[in-house]
């Protein structure tokens, strides 16, 4: 037990870190006691705005996101069994993209934008399902294939709806494609969601750990195989929608953290899945702080720092290992 | 004794409140999506999130008032000294926040709605504005000055504008039509529809848009389909104030009428392109490169 608790305490304990860090850092700076006092609801309204309203929301939604994306990515990497395999590779994001840019054109509201994204990550999620369902038996190669290929079906969609929109309404979907924590709205149903999968995955982490090795063993070992592997599909889906939904496709991170945990920790889905919600929330959160303060007032777009960050870590990491 | 105090008391309240009142009148305005805004006081602190929205207050005589621009908000010079608050589709809300505005002008269709909904929320009143014709211009000078109570200068500003406008409407009522290709981007090749406010200059001049009648707002057609529209003039903003590139690619391709009879015009983009008193200078000289490519009709007997 303590081979769990040790990492999960070192990330749990950078994490939170990572989170003062982001709540003291903004474009504007604020002394710590300022700081203090708006956290504890006192102090002058200005501060309290900047820390209560947009600061901190902020902080956790990104925290939130980044601990959803790389858990479905662990998941999906199980899952698939390829260790190419992101959130997105099975075209959810190009669904939820769909989804939202057609409320952009339409002039939707945000609300609506996000509500619209989400029925598009279903909707990819179920042709998905539907269709590597097929006639014949389910491989998970079949369904990577069924994935890879609507994803790219999505693909030739945006681009399209990216070609005859207006020119004043392409920015704000372009920015909406990169991904971005400024649009995020409250944090706590991406936070909620993210407890619940970290609180599953420890008495599921032994079925993960088996199927990990192959079908066939586990299958013999005595697991549901194919029940398994559609909750997983299923699990990692909503997951991913909703880190879609708060704040658009961000990038990279599913795919590159639960490798590096790997790298560090071994393969034990009991530890790498809630080492992944926490490791993931923590780069996302550091990233999203570069992205609002290293060139402000204008800000960047978070995806790059996370890249910037992830980049050079993964490949010393991996260089490393033997 | 205390009855007395009291009374005195009660009418220097009086007299203070009749003196406050008119200063905290309360001042109200219509903004571009149809909401009326209405401010308790007239707004001391502005932020204007687009640069034509910085360019309209200057001109409606608040400019002293402007805390807060965003990114390529040039015009007037003194608008650069002004804090920025990062681009038109990505603000910078914690900065925007601390310079404490109490009125933020926003742009409907080029600021991200999800940032301005969450000033709303934090109870700053944000005004809408978009002016897609040359009354909606004035019009937002002038609701722009009753916000900042600056109505003499806004009122003057708005007035010359709508002058200016009608005397070369009038003086262009009659000019003969000239067929003209108006260029806002070279890749992918960009162009205006007549419901555009630049569509609408051309108008102005006696200019015939070739592709008018398209639906897209900014259409994108291609190469062929303005070789085969063969304009009678090219006009072109650039990359940057004096940029000729743009025009100098026409010129091989001597058939177009625009090339034969050196109709290949620049007219500064900053100028045209933003709905700002400046677009009186930029529709004067529109209509000046119009009637050159007239006068040019006669000298080659075509």
């Amino acid at each position: 037990m303590t081979a769990l608790i040790r990492p999960l305490g070192a990330l749990a304990l950078s994490a939170l870190a990572a989170l003062v860090l982001s709540v003291a850092l903004g474009s504007v700076t604020l002394p710590p006691d300022k700081i203090l006092a708006a956290l504890g609801g006192q102090g002058e309204a200005l501060s309290r705005t900047l820390i209560l309203e947009l600061r901190l929301p902020r902080s956790l939604a990104a925290f939130a996101v980044g601990g959803l994306l790389a858990v479905a990515g662990a998941l999906m990497q199980v899952l698939l069994r390829n260790p190419l395999a992101d959130p997105y590779v099975l075209g959810l994001s190009g669904g939820a993209s769909v989804g939202a840019l057609m409320a952009m054109l339409a002039g939707l509201g945000s609300v609506l934008v996000s509500g619209s994204a989400f029925v598009g990550a279903l909707v990819s999620t179920l042709l998905v399902f539907g269709l590597a369902h097929g006639r014949g038996g389910w491989t998970p190669a079949r369904l990577l294939l069924t994935g890879v290929v609507v994803a790219a079906g999505w693909g030739a969609v945006i681009t399209l709806m990216l070609a005859v929109s207006p020119a004043d309404r392409l920015p704000g979907m372009l920015y909406w494609l990169m991904g971005d924590l400024s649009y995020a709205g409250t944090p706590w149903p991406p936070l909620v969601l993210l407890a619940i999968v970290c609180l599953l995955a420890v008495p599921l982490g032994r079925n993960l750990n088996v199927l990990a090795r192959g079908a066939m063993q586990a299958a013999a070992l005595g697991v549901s195989v194919r029940r398994l592997e559609w909750g997983l599909y299923l699990a990692a889906s909503a997951l991913t929608a909703m880190a879609v939904t708060t704040a658009g496709s961000i990038g990279f991170v599913g795919l590159v953290v639960p490798h590096m945990l790997r790298l560090l920790l071994g393969n034990d889905q009991r530890l790498i899945l809630p080492a992944c919600a926490l490791a993931g929330g923590t780069l996302l959160l550091l990233a999203d702080t570069l992205a609002r303060i290293m060139i402000a007032p204008e800000q960047l777009p978070v995806g790059v720092i996370t890249a910037l960050l992830g980049v050079p870590t993964f490949l010393y990491l991996l260089y490393r290992s033997q | 004794m205390t009855i007395r105090i009291s009374r005195l008391l009660l009418t220097g309240l009086v007299l203070l409140l009749s003196v406050a009142a008119p200063a905290s009148a309360e001042v109200c305005a219509v903004d571009d999506t149809d909401r009326e805004v209405c401010l308790a006081a007239p707004a001391q602190r502005i932020a204007a999130l687009s640069p034509g929205a910085t360019e309209l207050v200057y001109a409606a005589g608040a400019g002293e008032k402007v805390v807060a621009v965003v990114a390529y908000s040039d015009y007037p010079p003194e608008a650069r000294e002004v804090a920025s608050v990062g681009s038109h589709t990505r603000l910078d809300l914690e900065r925007l926040v601390t310079l404490r505005p109490d009125l933020v002008i926003g742009w409907v269709t080029g600021n991200p709605p999800e940032q301005l909904e969450r000033l709303e929320a934090l109870g700053l009143p944000v005004f809408y504005i978009e002016p897609r014709s040359f009354e909606g211009v004035s019009g937002a000078i002038e609701r722009l000055a009753i916000l900042a109570d600056t109505e003499a200068e806004g009122e003057r500003v708005a007035g010359e504008f709508r002058d200016g406008m009608a005397a070369l409407a009038a003086r262009y009522a009659e000019a003969a039509p000239v067929r003209v290709f108006y260029q806002v981007w070279d890749e992918p090749l960009m162009t205006i529809n007549d419901d555009h406010l630049i569509g609408q200059v051309l108008r102005l001049c006696g200019g015939v848009n070739v592709f008018g009648a398209l639906p897209r707002l900014v259409p994108r057609p291609g190469e062929e389909a303005v070789l085969a529209a063969d304009p009678e003039a090219i006009l072109a903003g650039g990359m940057g104030e004096e940029n000729r590139d743009w025009l100098d690619h026409w010129a091989q391709y001597p058939q177009l009428t625009a090339v034969a009879r050196d109709n290949l015009f620049f007219v500064p983009p900053s100028l045209i392109q933003r709905p700002t008193p400046r677009l009186l200078e930029g529709s004067r000289l529109f209509c000046e490169k119009l009637e050159r490519a007239r006068e040019r009709r006669g000298a080659l007997g075509s």
